[in-house]
């Protein structure tokens, strides 16, 4: 049936107001509000309502009403001021000075009382004239308006325009507007109208209705779907974090298998198991995060780290020059925070030594962890940050496999083209940093350092020579690109409004 | 790393081909230099630290040039016997041991090659030489100098005129006076003497590694050099020596070895001799999945400027050129056929290596942890774990106790590992101010204890805290989620107790524990630490050991195994 469907959305308040319209034509807000017995902020939100409905329309007439202000209210109880003065004039008292003490506003009286002839002034006395007598007998124009006022409010329209004026600059009386709301059935309405039955609803659903089966007899009122809510916040996982989840995925699925280590490390496994000499660059104070609490940690085994110290001074059997120059093993044994997950790697081929007869090999593992830099902060630098380090050990593992494994990685992450350059590290021959392809800035990115670990860190670790791919990119470049982040410090800033209405991660 | 100019007109002459700035900039990062852009006819790259024989225009065209396939092989570079003599006093032995030298004629000195040699020994300093600390490089006019030369220490009140300077000035002024002696004069803490290089006359050549002399510089009609080298470490003085000589080769000067006599020996520099290195071609391919024949990797090492011969089918002996200090293992040979083969040409490919993928227990139970915690209403945050004692301690209420501390942080503001996590969520707290209430928050993150029985005198722990933020913040209700908490991770015979700590109002706080280790303490937060923080709601909140949960979990699962 044709408007049933508005018919069914109408509150109550509505089909009440349209009922009545259809037989009163139209009426204003208030009067709708008198008949019905509705107060007067309902009919206005059903108004509202319905003319968005497209049922009724309105029409407003601005209407100008002079009311009395306060200190009008009190003359128009007690009387002018200029009238008490006249009248004590009248009973004899003619000092000015006396007077001023008698009457209250004294001042604006004496104005007045000249201003309309009552009385005449000399040598600071007053004298009555006998228009002031006059006026004394009856009531001037003004305060007849300002008692009519007393009674109620007046159509601007209704009262001299110059006694008006005159009350206005005087304070007395106020110009107020005041909207009269006529509302009307448009056509649409007209056609409804008729057919409105008003009946009982339910509104909300309750245990009760339930338990009483009063759905059956009653029925429930449609809503407009179309009217906004307050907004939801769920319980929600930090961005990065989902971020760490889905890459922790990709390395699972490829098969590889998680590493963890601590955060505050001896240089050993972060730098001197890696083979990167005393005096490297990257080992000065200011990239490194120095310990003073604890300031030293332990070596491990004899074993490795006499097999560590030779690589560094000779290349011990490795068949290399090593860096040649005297290890210090104090040097190695300073704690630091760990500048890369890299150390992880380390502590993973020494441990995997032991179990290589075993048939430990060949092994593939990934970490995924925080690691630090001794940065001052800005927009592309921070202190802490996160890396995936991936390895790779086996006998017939090569350097394609090396690009095999990061074309992939990035591919699950939604980049299809990546690039190989040549690159440097010190523990990795060959040595590459990946770039890939951003369709959206429509250009290349450079993500991650990689390489083959050299002999000189393979064999002191894991006892024999074989080929180790690693790999180590950090994560924030892929977060703040899926993002369309541009400040790295906003990743840990927390800024609760923008968790919120930030999208769940969803490459 | 160090970022060196190009004038590509220059470049292009030493390279032997004409090539337009974009076709450059498209094939040098394939030799493994970064670009770093363009302006005008000039151009940008950034040098590896392993190649610093590329920090010289002349260097870097002499691999290009090879590697575009245009003069490719070994270059050989000769020094000619002379009877230039250095001697060397036993007494710089504790302080700056090691003096190379060479003598450099019949030089060519355009202006594009001063700015080149300016340039090399400025990024030399900087990088190979570790800030002069470990080799300092001096030029100085061959014709101003009376040979022998002798390299000594002299006192501090020691004068000459240093460069660019028209007084004599003792070595002690030259320290605290001159910016280049305040900006080296660390390198020489501690010293009674410093060294001074001066020739048979009494003319002073320099103080090295600080500064030259006025005396010896050169000028503009300087043809021939004398090159003063020291150092703390002799391979390295050798590997900057031969950069230095082996650039000035490039352009068509005449090198003469130098006669350096220390108190033990002779000895002749430089050494520009190459090596040889033998080569298995089953290890190349084996490492690049290739099947390169012996003579195409023989013709790729010649793109890297080395020559290679067929020793047997199994074997190559590469010779490797005397400013190649970085080749130290035939692995270094491999990634140089690599490159030269071209990364592009690599085809990427997934071995088939069956493996396991295996979680991390603790990785697995933090987040199923931190997915139930989510079923709370609450918003995860991830915070910094570097921080300071005031956020640790001083906000907190808590008196100072031994922390995991930072040496040498660049901000205060980094100044310590944290020890607990409750801080870092308030700091989140005390930011959110401004933004709708409820802040229900939670982490799962890692703290620093202290441990010396540890091997890194410290423990990684993992912690979990909640704060709830709002008008009606309290204690049963945070009760109430932790219990839940430990109901949800099925753990059983957990007592209650209340729990004395500053930063809790007293008597609103309590701790859980199972065989006397706290799982989880919590409470409302004292109003004076939220004041501390700038907060004007109340907070309620809690912190969880995930270690010890997760401990007695496996614990019970080994149990109903058993």
């Amino acid at each position: 049936m044709k408007h049933e469907r508005l018919i069914s959305s109408l509150h109550e308040y509505e089909k009440r107001m349209l009922k009545l319209l259809k037989d009163k034509k139209e009426l204003d807000v208030e009067e709708i509000a008198k008949i019905t017995n509705l107060p007067k902020d309902s009919v206005e939100k059903a108004t509202l309502w319905a003319k968005l409905k497209g049922v009724v329309d309105t029409r407003e007439e601005v209407t100008e009403y002079l009311e009395l202000t306060d200190e009008g209210l009190t003359y128009a109880e007690e009387g002018l001021p200029e009238k008490r003065l006249l009248s004590l004039v009248n009973d004899g008292l003619t000092s000015i000075e006396e007077l001023k003490k008698r009457v209250d506003n004294f001042h604006v009286a004496l104005i007045w009382v000249k201003k309309n002839g009552w009385v005449s002034i000399s040598e600071g006395r007053l004298a009555m004239t006998p228009t002031g007598k006059n006026a004394l007998m009856m009531k001037t124009p003004t305060e007849k308006v300002l008692s009519i006022l007393r009674l109620g409010r007046r159509k601007v329209s209704e009262i001299d325009p110059s006694i008006a004026e005159t009350l206005r600059r005087r304070g007395l009386v106020k110009v107020r507007k005041s909207v009269k709301k006529t509302v009307y059935l448009t056509k649409l309405g007209k056609e409804i109208a008729p057919r409105i039955r008003i009946e009982e609803e339910i509104v909300q659903l309750t245990p009760e209705i339930l338990k009483n089966r009063l759905w059956k007899k009653r029925k429930i009122r449609a809503y407009d779907v179309t009217i906004p809510v307050a907004t939801t916040h769920p319980g929600k996982r930090h961005f990065m974090y989902q971020a760490i989840s889905y890459i922790r995925k990709i390395w699972l699925e490829m098969g590889f298998k998680e590493m963890t280590g601590p955060i505050l490390e001896v240089s050993f496994w972060n730098f001197d198991a890696l083979y990167q000499p005393q005096d490297h660059p990257a080992r000065d104070l200011a990239d490194t995060f120095y310990m003073k609490i604890p300031e030293s940690g332990a070596l491990p085994e004899e074993e490795i780290v006499e097999a560590v110290k030779a690589t560094h001074e000779n290349g011990w059997t490795c068949n290399s020059t090593g860096w040649q120059y005297k290890w210090d093993p104090e040097f190695a044994r300073k704690c630091i925070l760990r500048t890369h997950t890299t150390s992880l790697s380390a502590r993973t081929l020494a441990v995997l030594r032991k179990d290589i007869e075993q048939g430990a090999l060949p092994a593939k593992y990934f970490s995924v962890g925080r690691v630090f830099r001794n940065e001052t902060l800005d927009w592309k630098h921070l202190a802490e940050f996160y890396q995936t380090d991936g390895i790779v050990v086996g006998e017939n593992v090569n350097f394609r496999h090396l690009l095999g494994y990061l074309k992939e990685y990035y591919a699950k992450l939604g980049f299809k083209k990546v690039r190989f350059r040549p690159a440097y590290f010190p523990y990795t021959e060959m040595s590459t940093e990946a770039e890939v392809w951003n369709p959206e800035h429509k250009e290349w990115m450079e993500l991650v350092g990689a390489g083959i670990f050299r002999p000189e860190v393979v064999k002191p670790l894991l006892g024999i020579e074989i080929p180790v791919l690693a790999w180590g990119p950090s994560l924030e470049r892929i977060v703040m690109d899926k993002y369309g982040i541009n400040d790295m410090r906003e990743l840990y800033w927390n800024d609760i409004k923008k968790l919120r209405e930030i999208k769940m991660w969803v490459w | 790393m160090p970022i060196i100019t190009v004038e590509k007109e220059y470049f292009c002459k030493l390279i032997g081909k004409d090539m337009s700035i974009q076709e450059i900039e498209e094939r040098i990062p394939m030799l493994g230099v970064g670009w770093e852009g363009k302006d005008g006819d000039k151009f940008y790259v950034e040098v590896f630290p392993n190649r610093p024989d590329m920090l010289s225009v002349e260097g870097l065209a002499r691999s290009f040039s090879s590697f575009i396939g245009v003069k490719t092989g070994l270059r050989k570079y000769v020094a000619k016997p002379s009877e230039y003599l250095v001697k060397v006093d036993s007494k710089v032995s504790k302080i700056r041991p090691y003096f190379v030298s060479c003598v450099i004629c019949d030089i060519d000195f355009t202006d594009e090659f001063i700015r080149s040699v300016m340039q090399l020994q400025e990024k030399l300093h900087i990088t190979h030489c570790r800030k002069r600390r470990k080799v300092a490089i001096g030029l100085h006019d061959l014709d101003k100098i009376t040979f022998p030369v002798v390299y000594t220490t002299k006192t501090p009140d020691f004068k000459f005129v240093p460069l660019e300077q028209v007084r004599e000035m003792s070595l002690e002024e030259i320290l605290k006076e001159l910016p280049k002696g305040r900006e080296y004069g660390w390198i020489l803490e501690g010293a009674k003497e410093y060294p001074l290089l001066h020739d048979t006359r009494g003319v002073v050549l320099s103080m090295p590694p600080i500064i030259n002399s006025e005396d010896t510089k050169i000028e503009e009609s300087t043809r021939n050099v004398f090159v003063d080298i020291t150092a703390t470490d002799r391979k390295a003085a050798n590997e900057v020596l031969n950069i230095i000589a082996t650039t000035f080769a490039e352009r068509g000067a005449v090198l003469y070895k130098v006669k350096i006599k220390y108190p033990e020996g002779i000895v002749h520099t430089p050494v520009l001799e190459t090596r040889s290195m033998s080569l298995n071609p089953g290890y190349v391919n084996g490492l690049l999945g290739l099947n390169l024949k012996n003579h195409e990797i023989i013709e790729l090492l010649k793109r890297m400027g080395f020559d290679g011969l067929e020793i047997s089918k199994d074997k190559l002996e590469v010779i490797v050129p005397c400013y190649r200090s970085d080749i130290m293992h035939p692995i270094d040979l491999v990634e140089d056929v690599a490159i030269a083969y071209g990364y592009e040409k690599f085809e990427p490919e997934i071995p088939n290596i069956a493996t396991m993928g295996e979680e991390e227990p603790l990785e697995i139970f933090s987040e199923r942890l931190r997915n139930l915690l989510v079923g709370y209403g609450l918003q995860e945050v991830m915070t910094f774990i570097l921080t300071n004692k005031e956020n640790l301690f001083t906000k907190m209420n808590m008196k100072e106790r031994p922390v995991a501390e930072i040496a040498n942080s660049k901000t205060t503001e980094y100044s310590v590992v944290r020890n607990w996590l409750l801080p870092s969520l308030m700091e989140v707290l005390s930011r959110n101010k401004h933004h709708e209430y409820p802040q229900n928050l939670f982490e799962v993150g890692d703290v620093v204890i202290l441990d010396p029985s540890d091997e890194t005198g410290a423990r990684t722990r993992r912690r979990l805290a909640i704060v709830l933020c709002y008008s009606k913040a309290n204690f049963s209700e945070m009760k109430s989620m932790v219990e839940s908490i430990l109901k949800n991770l099925g753990i059983e015979g957990y007592e209650i107790e209340a729990f004395e700590c500053p930063c809790y109002i007293p008597g609103r706080a309590a701790k859980f524990t199972i065989d006397g280790k706290t799982l989880a303490n919590f409470g409302e937060v004292h109003p004076s630490v939220l004041e501390k923080w700038g907060l004007e709601m109340p907070v309620t909140a809690a912190e969880m050991s995930v270690d010890i949960l997760f401990e007695i979990i496996e614990k019970s699962k080994m149990k109903s195994r058993d």
